[in-house]
């Protein structure tokens, strides 16, 4: 069950790959954390009860509703509805979507042989997540894109301490969350302060201050 | 503890708070370097947050840089004219900012460290955009955007060295060096390779520094010293401390060619921004850029290459605070950061004039500052481990930087007042005493080195053997 839903997370970020619309981005962010949740809910053995709790709140309340629906807002707001045509063209990144893919498998393969005790389909599939969101950061233009790709990274990070079953503490995983959430709020801030002074909101009119 | 300031923010209270959170920073300061304990934390935090020896030094260097920005800051309400209002959320962000790097020095937990690292830059965002500038607001974003980035790869190395140390369990400094030798060489290198790009983000080493210059430029100048003097120094803490661990694991070789290489990256990249650089307090943060770069190679040294790059810290943060409240100083004259601007600031305002010089010798080692020392113990531990021909280009790099702080500065300070700019100079107590303080106690620990410090470095670098 949880290959498939590894699967399916995989297929998010190839998604994102693929289209423009920035609002299927933001659908995109709530479906991986449901699956997040999902895999946590699949996972229960005999962690504490709090940590569960703690857990379903951050994926599926934060995650899943609170975060997309916030930046949802957002964009309606000042009607944001595309990418503008990105750095690189949709074909090619697709074509290095699937060069990342095959990296990943290469990366799950090879923590697999290392001696750790890790889940390696987990393992790959975030590092996958977290290479290619930050290959999204470097080749689309819009600010928005740039908050929903963090989210994506972030999205992965939680899959990688997914895969290792050591437990951090709870009060830092509440610091963690914490940070996470003012973070994307202050993106959201100053993001709309962006759209105020500036024009458009894509990063080319953000080259003000140099040497 | 930083966090009871922050209940009070009335608009009456705001000096009265930020007096009193800078009062108790440095009394906690100097009440442990005489070894007394004060009444502490409950007993759950405790477990996260402790002193040792080098969280007592950084806490040192940030009170008394915290204390000069609180003197400095009445100047900039002052001068700047702020209602209130703004004043509070001023003092109240400036707090927030604080107990989050207070959080990161005490903190005994790697990924607790992290949690406040990443809050030292949430809060420090609302500080740069304080002025409300379009330009601000650019570099708010750059900074704020790119350090996030780096500091969740961060995690990344967190998360890898949770997977290298299983059978440990902990993500405890403490448990982390007692059993540094079980965690698994591979991934523990792999997980430094992660922080250290994290962390050197928010330090601003040579190739992710791109945020630096824009967004200590753009603060307002308290603003700009505390990020230069006390922010810069927290990243470099938590980079010490993983440190301690591949030391203790015998991949120390792995790490120094890391540190020395980014080291050495970082003096290239200031001493070829810093020869053309047109405006002032963009030349501060390239410096800050170089000295960081110097505290890289000082880690890559070894003890005794440690021990420099402790003295290299206090002496940096302590000039760099003078030169950038200073540099606030220059700014509310001359209403311009641009140096061709400004021409004569002896004859305009003699005490910052001279300020500022002093400062700009402080900064690139001459001889009475501790600046010296420490660049001399650098020096010598190249000599020691051997690499001794890369002394050369280190004090090629040396010569440039301060070529070019030197050439502006002294174009700035000298020469006639520019014409038809002639306005009243506030000279105001507030604007001077703190670089006067700073500069007194750089001078009195570079002529006299007090025996208690050198005690504790000693401490400190010994872990570092």
């Amino acid at each position: 069950m949880d290959e498939i839903l590894m699967i399916l997370i995989g297929t998010t970020m190839l998604y994102v790959f693929a289209v423009s619309r920035i609002e299927a981005y933001v659908k995109t962010l709530a479906l991986q954390g449901f699956i997040l949740f999902l895999l946590i809910i699949i996972d229960i053995k005999e962690i504490n009860w709090l940590n569960i709790v703690f857990l379903s709140i951050e994926t599926l309340g934060i995650k899943t509703i609170v975060i997309p629906y916030f930046l949802l807002t957002i964009i309606r707001k000042n009607e944001i509805r595309r990418e503008v045509e990105p750095f690189i063209s949709q074909f090619y990144s697709l074509l290095i979507a699937v060069i990342i893919f095959i990296f990943g498998f290469i990366a799950a393969y090879w923590a697999a042989k290392t001696n750790v005790e890790i889940k390696p389909l987990y393992f790959g599939i975030s590092i996958v997540l977290i290479i290619s969101s930050l290959f999204l950061i470097i080749s689309r233009k819009k600010i928005i894109t740039h908050i929903l790709c963090y989210m994506m990274l972030e999205n992965g990070i939680f899959l990688l301490s997914l895969s290792v079953a050591n437990e951090i503490p709870m009060l830092v995983n509440i610091g963690v969350l914490l940070d996470l959430f003012v973070g994307i709020y202050l993106f959201a801030i100053f993001f709309n302060k962006i759209t105020e002074e500036y024009d458009d909101s894509h990063i080319d009119v953000l080259t003000e201050l140099k040497d | 503890m930083g966090l009871a300031g922050l209940l009070v923010k009335n608009k009456v209270f705001n000096r009265i708070s930020l007096f009193s959170s800078s009062a108790l920073y440095i009394i906690i300061a100097s009440a442990r370097w005489f070894h007394l304990e004060l009444p502490w934390l409950p007993d759950w935090l405790s477990v996260f947050f402790q002193f040792d020896d080098i969280g007592l030094y950084f806490f040192t260097i940030m009170a008394m840089v915290f204390g000069g920005v609180y003197v400095y800051s009445l100047f900039y309400f002052k001068e700047s004219g702020l209602p209130a209002v703004r004043e509070a959320s001023y003092v109240l962000k400036m707090l927030f900012f604080l107990a989050s790097m207070t959080g990161v020095i005490l903190a005994t937990h790697l990924a607790m460290l992290w949690v406040f690292v990443e809050a030292t830059t949430l809060t420090s965002a609302l500080l740069i955009y304080f002025e409300k500038r379009k330009s601000a607001l650019e570099a708010t974003w750059k900074y704020v955007y790119i350090c996030s980035i780096g500091i969740a790869l961060a995690f990344v190395g967190i998360i890898l060295l949770s997977i290298g140390s299983k059978n440990i369990n902990s993500l405890f400094f403490a448990d982390l060096y007692n059993r540094a030798s079980e965690i698994n060489p591979l991934w523990l290198k792999l997980s430094f390779a992660f922080i250290f790009v994290g962390l050197g983000t928010k330090i601003g080493i040579a190739p992710i520094h791109a945020w630096l210059p824009d967004a200590h430029s753009e603060a307002p100048s308290p603003v700009s010293a505390l990020l230069s003097g006390a922010l810069l120094n927290m990243a470099f803490l938590g980079l010490i401390r993983v440190q301690g661990i591949l030391v203790l694991a015998h991949l120390e070789s792995f790490s120094n060619f890391l540190f020395m290489i980014s080291g050495f990256l970082s003096l290239i990249v200031s001493s070829v921004f810093i020869l053309h650089i047109k405006n002032y307090k963009r030349m501060l943060a390239y410096s800050s850029i170089e000295n960081m770069g110097i505290l890289f190679i000082g880690m890559s040294l070894g003890s005794l290459g440690m021990y420099a790059a402790m003295i290299h810290t206090f002496a940096h943060s302590l000039s760099k605070t003078s030169l950038f409240l200073t540099s606030g100083k220059i700014l509310d004259i001359y209403k311009s950061k641009k140096i061709d601007d400004v021409s004569g600031l002896l004859k305009r305002d003699p005490l910052t004039g001279w300020l500022w010089i002093i400062s700009m010798l402080s900064i690139i080692g001459m001889p009475p500052f501790p600046v010296f020392l420490s660049k001399f113990l650098i020096v010598k531990a190249f000599w020691v481990n051997g690499n001794s021909w890369l002394i050369i280009p280190f004090f090629l790099f040396m010569l440039i930087v301060a070529f070019g702080m030197g050439k502006a500065v002294f174009k700035m300070s000298f020469g006639d007042d520019a014409a038809g700019k002639s306005g009243k100079i506030n000279r105001s107590f507030y604007a001077y005493a703190p670089q006067v303080v700073l500069i007194v106690i750089l001078l009195i620990i570079g002529i006299n080195f007090p025996p208690q410090m050198i005690d504790i470095l000693n401490r400190i670098a010994e872990l570092f053997h």
